[in-house]
């Protein structure tokens, strides 16, 4: 009910604001000396609206007059950002040329310093590739007490390709570095502190026949044998023309105590 | 013709002076716009209706125009600003549609 009323309060103050829209007053008939002033032609009439069309002028006018600064600062804002843009695709484009600039020099650096290449060759920074030889050790068979195989075979193997004269070796994929150790830990012999398993792929890059025979012939390939014979682990050498080997993992390369002597570079 | 000499004289004097509305009075101006405009079409109603009033018409601009400015900046102050803008907005807006359809109706007959 008082929904109600209200809804129709509301209804009727709108109607009553459109009902007497006109000013009560002038419905009034009014003593005195405005009794029978009915007049529209008068300077007070002319006052008021020219009041009037001043008010509304002054609005236009000062609308109008504002419209250029807002619309400058728009204009100024747009050619800001236009010119941002350009600075930012310059400053890209100049990134971009030294970026080059800079692979070039080192590319062109690396091409024209052959011995620097061979350090890092050497050093196990680079990846290589050429002809070697391919040795897969795998644990024995027979489940013999030492038919595993150990992180010291492994050592043993690797020293003895090196003074056989392999210039580059990799243990399943683990590129040994001068800073690569073999060692066993938590159950797995880990290279370059990955774990790896077996069967072991050595992978040594040298002239293929010289590398077999001279790894034959010193004592780690005697001892090698030897395990061969007594333990049954399993063995096997394969000659190649092409055979490749990963860089060392960049943490194994970085330096952070030694420093070059001066003078000596 | 002395009432359209003034308005004449009102929309010159705005074009060639460019009065400035001071800063703190200008959030009034729209506000005080409508409510003079009410006054003017309800004058020119009356006027068709032969009970125009110069006396009526002075006072009921000019209480028009300070009452409407006078709520806007009451709303300011209470931080009801833009609602009772739009109120007198709306109320004067009813007004001036009325009258405007009392003039058509006196005229045109429809």
């Amino acid at each position: 009910m008082a929904e109600q009323d209200a809804a129709a309060q509301a209804e009727g103050l709108l109607e009553q604001i459109a009902d007497t829209a006109l000013d009560d007053d002038y419905y009034v008939v009014r003593a005195g000396d405005y009794a029978q002033s009915r007049e529209f032609n008068t300077p007070l009439t002319a006052l008021v609206l020219a009041v009037f069309a001043l008010l509304v002028m002054m609005a236009a006018v000062q609308t109008r007059n504002d419209r250029p600064a807002t619309e400058r600062a728009r204009s100024t804002l747009i050619s800001d950002v236009a010119a941002r843009k350009e600075l930012q695709t310059e400053r890209e484009a100049t990134a971009e040329r030294l970026r080059e600039e800079v692979d070039e020099l080192s590319a062109s650096a690396n091409r024209f310093d052959p011995s620097y290449q061979n350090l890092r060759i050497e050093a196990g920074d680079l990846a290589a590739e050429g002809p070697g030889i391919t040795v897969v050790v795998s644990p024995s068979l027979q489940r013999n007490v030492d038919g595993g195989i150990t992180d010291d075979d492994l050592q043993i193997l690797v020293n003895g390709l090196w003074y056989a004269g392999a210039e580059a070796v990799a243990i399943n994929g683990e590129r040994i570095g001068s800073l690569t150790g073999i060692h066993f830990a938590n159950g797995a012999i880990n290279v370059n502190f990955r774990d790896i398993a077996p069967p072991y792929t050595v992978v040594a890059i040298g002239q293929s026949d010289t590398l077999m025979q001279r790894f034959e012939d010193n004592p780690a390939g005697r001892y090698w044998a030897s395990r061969q014979k007594d333990a049954a682990v399993q063995f096997g050498v394969t000659p190649s023309s092409d055979l490749d080997v990963p860089a060392a993992p960049k943490k194994r390369m970085t330096i952070r105590h030694a420093k070059a002597i001066k003078g000596e570079e | 013709m002395i009432p359209v000499i003034g308005l004449a004289i009102g929309i010159v004097a705005g074009l060639l002076l460019e009065p400035t509305v001071p800063r703190d009075l200008q959030p009034y101006l729209p506000i005080a716009i409508v409510a003079a405009l009410d006054a003017v079409i309800g004058a020119l109603r009356a006027l068709g209706e032969r009970r125009f009033n110069d006396r009526v018409f002075v006072v009921s601009f000019i209480s028009n125009v300070l009452i409407a400015s006078f709520m806007v900046y009451l709303g300011d102050q209470l931080g009801v600003g833009s609602q009772l803008s739009t109120g007198v907005v709306v109320v004067l807006g009813i007004r001036i549609f009325a009258n405007a359809a009392a003039i058509r109706r006196r005229i045109f007959h429809a």
